[in-house]
């Protein structure tokens, strides 16, 4: 996908989404949360927890767009995670590890709506 | 206004035909990325191979989209003027070390961040041209917490939420003190910067406890008891011997910390939450009149956010929400949305920590001082769950959210935002004078005044959200000049920033005057010769 109409995608970002994909995927099995130890770095986490510890405080609390259940394609998840759109801050490969960008973008690609969500 | 241009700017002239790369930044064809001045192309990769011999490969960035996530700011910049030319991220002490013998050996300046979530300030801007980005982000070992001293210590790289998902996970009873964007920024980056949160921890390089330092030299120097054998008090005691030396490090380019104590407050037994609501834009003075003896007199113990109806708005509402596009945010309107959604045009955040007992004893003297102030003072009780009484809720308490991310989208969807964010003593007159004049110059170059005071122990940090839509091409402009104004004629009145963005170092440091700028560029070329940390940061090269 070019740059130009992943730009065009994430435009298109307030637009409801087609369903059919939503509901295909679903989430992965849920993993066990991952704890940091002492003295050690933060382990990979899962797409879960990325998202519930970044994605989330915004997405889907008025702050920035919904995105779960929308089909958003994982391509367009990895280029705005790292470029940042418009008023989102753009994430590092050593804020969110590319490992779990490729985790996160499929997931929230998959995951249906979540129904406590809100916002524009 | 008779301040000189930036020295930024003239470097940013006098770069034109020098050394630049046509690969690092987003504009290769059109506007390369300059090499810092009197760089050239072989010292540049030649730093760049070595560090990818130290920290391998994926962990430099050098090419165009590789580097795309350190260009992200908020701040105006319609010259692209705060862009970097790379990225090198080390895991460890060695790595840093071996980056800084490289940079030195090659000359090349190094722009250090710990999480680079400096939003509204620059993000991972560098403040002048060419420079590679040190990103500390890997380094993220809690290394130690004591939960009797209620003391830690942390690696840059340490966001909020790990810190705080570690006390919650261990079941540890201390408290962390955030900034509003908690999740995503780190105690370390904050405090090196003097941020700000707002439980009684707020002035966070207050509760600041030793630091571990790689000096320009590549050398490692221990601040405070951290350079005697054996000692157990480094995150106990702050002052060492001698010369205080923390301050040097921060808001600074003097060295790279790689550990930093901190100490952290006990979860008090009882937590208690209020807003006072004032009607009226002109009661700002009677409010700070109100609050200065309670916070001098540490009756009110944290730092207070004192929060006008627009800024509050600007959280969860778009403008044109308010108002058509285009038109004057007037104070009417304001009002209306404000009364609509439980909010007064000023509301004050404090809390109380303690038991039962000693709330109960200090509540009535507080209670009759902002009632007398003609404000209401409210609590959960009558706020419920109110979104805006929710959020400073959580934040007085150390809890993690981004609502204030909210801000913007204010206006347009193009996410432009700078912090001017002036000092004053804590006096009502002061605030008046500062909150006439912001509106000033603000209102005439078409923004808004979304403000607020953070009322600290005996000062105010007027926190001015300059909001605007990057996305547009007049407006951002307009927004780069209306905030060189406002440093400008705030300084003419002696009241200067307390921090600034990449976009204003220069400016502000001319206001702290040549004696001082003299004395940190004399600090600055004994320890760092080569100039290869950070030049321009705080205005010091
Ligand atoms: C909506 C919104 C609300 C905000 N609210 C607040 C607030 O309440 N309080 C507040 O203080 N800020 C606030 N900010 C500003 C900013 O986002 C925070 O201060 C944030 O904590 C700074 O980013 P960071 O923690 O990632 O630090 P970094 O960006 O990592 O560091 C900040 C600066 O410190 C220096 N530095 C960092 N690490 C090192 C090191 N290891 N060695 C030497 N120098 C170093 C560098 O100059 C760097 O640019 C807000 C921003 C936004 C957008």
């Amino acid at each position: 996908m070019t740059r130009s109409m992943l730009i065009m995608l994430a435009a298109a970002l307030p637009l409801p989404a087609t369903p059919a994909l939503a509901q295909q995927g679903g989430a992965p099995a849920v993993a066990l949360p991952v704890r940091q130890a002492l003295g050690k770095v933060l382990p990979q986490r899962s797409p879960e927890q990325v998202y519930a510890k970044v994605c989330g405080y915004c997405h889907g609390r008025n702050v920035g767009p919904i995105i779960l259940g929308r089909g958003l394609p994982a391509e367009a998840v990895r280029y705005i995670v790292r470029h940042g759109q418009n008023a989102m801050p753009a994430f590092r490969p050593t804020e969110i590890t590319p490992a779990e960008l490729d985790a996160l973008s499929q997931w929230v690609s998959q995951s249906p709506a979540r129904k406590e969500e809100h916002g524009q | 206004m008779s301040l000189d241009l930036d020295r930024r700017g003239l470097l940013g002239a006098g770069l034109v035909g020098a050394a630049s790369i046509g690969l690092g930044t987003g504009a290769s064809a059109a506007s390369p990325a300059p090499l810092a001045p009197g760089r050239s192309m072989a010292d540049f990769t030649g730093a760049m191979k070595a560090f990818r011999g130290v920290v391998g490969a994926e962990w430099v960035f050098g090419d165009e989209d590789a580097v795309a996530p350190y260009e992200k700011a908020y701040i105006p910049d319609p010259a692209h003027r705060y862009k970097p030319v790379g990225a090198v991220c080390p895991q460890s002490l060695e790595e840093v070390q071996a980056i800084v013998r490289i940079a030195n050996q090659y000359r090349q300046p190094l722009w250090t961040v710990s999480t680079g979530k400096n939003m509204g300030y620059g993000m991972t801007s560098p403040a002048t041209p060419g420079q590679v980005v040190l990103d500390l982000k890997r380094m993220n070992r809690i290394l130690e917490v004591d939960a009797e001293l209620g003391t830690c210590l942390l690696e840059p790289g340490v966001t909020y939420q790990q810190l705080k998902d570690y006390l919650d996970d261990n079941k540890i009873p201390l408290w962390i003190d955030v900034p509003t964007v908690g999740p995503i920024a780190s105690p370390v980056g904050n405090t090196l910067d003097r941020g700000v949160g707002y439980t009684p921890y707020g002035e966070h390089f207050m509760f600041q406890c030793g630091m571990e330092v790689v000096l320009p030299s590549g050398e490692v120097m221990r601040t405070g008891m951290g350079s005697i054998k054996g000692s157990t008090a480094w995150q106990a005691f702050k002052w060492g011997y001698g010369p205080y030396l923390d301050g040097l490090f921060t808001q600074s380019n003097f060295g790279i910390v790689t550990k930093m104590g901190m100490w952290l407050m006990p979860r008090p037994p009882v937590y208690k939450p209020f807003m006072v609501r004032h009607g009226d834009m002109a009661d700002v003075p009677r409010i700070i009149e109100a609050m200065r003896p309670l916070r001098v007199s540490n009756l009110v113990a944290n730092c207070n956010l004192m929060m006008s109806a627009s800024y509050q708005l600007a959280m969860f509402k778009r403008r044109n929400e308010i108002v058509p596009d285009g038109a004057p945010l007037d104070d009417d309107s304001v009002k209306k949305a404000a009364k609509a959604n439980g909010l007064g045009m000023w509301n004050t955040y404090f809390a109380l920590y303690g038991t039962d007992q000693t709330i109960a004893g200090v509540e009535p003297i507080i209670r009759a001082s902002l009632t007398a102030s003609g404000g209401e003072v409210l609590t959960a009780a009558e706020m419920g769950d109110n979104p805006w009484f929710h959020h400073h809720q959580t934040l007085m308490q150390g809890g993690l959210n981004l609502d204030e991310i909210g801000l913007l989208r204010w206006r347009g969807s193009g996410g432009g935002l700078a912090w001017f964010a002036p000092v004053a003593a804590a006096r009502g007159v002061e605030a008046q004078r500062q909150t006439a004049l912001a509106r000033e110059i603000v209102s005439r170059h078409g923004f808004d005044y979304t403000a607020a005071y953070a009322i600290g122990w005996r000062d105010l940090h007027h926190i001015i959200a300059l909001l605007f839509d990057k996305a547009d091409a007049a407006e951002h402009q307009r927004a780069d000049d209306c905030y060189k104004e406002l440093v400008v004629r705030f300084g003419a009145q002696g009241w200067a920033s307390y921090r600034t963005g990449v976009n204003s170092m220069d400016l502000v440091a001319q206001q702290y005057g040549e004696v001082n700028r003299r004395f940190n560029a004399t600090l600055k070329h004994a320890i760092d010769p080569n100039g290869i940390l950070a030049p321009g940061k705080s205005g010091i090269f």
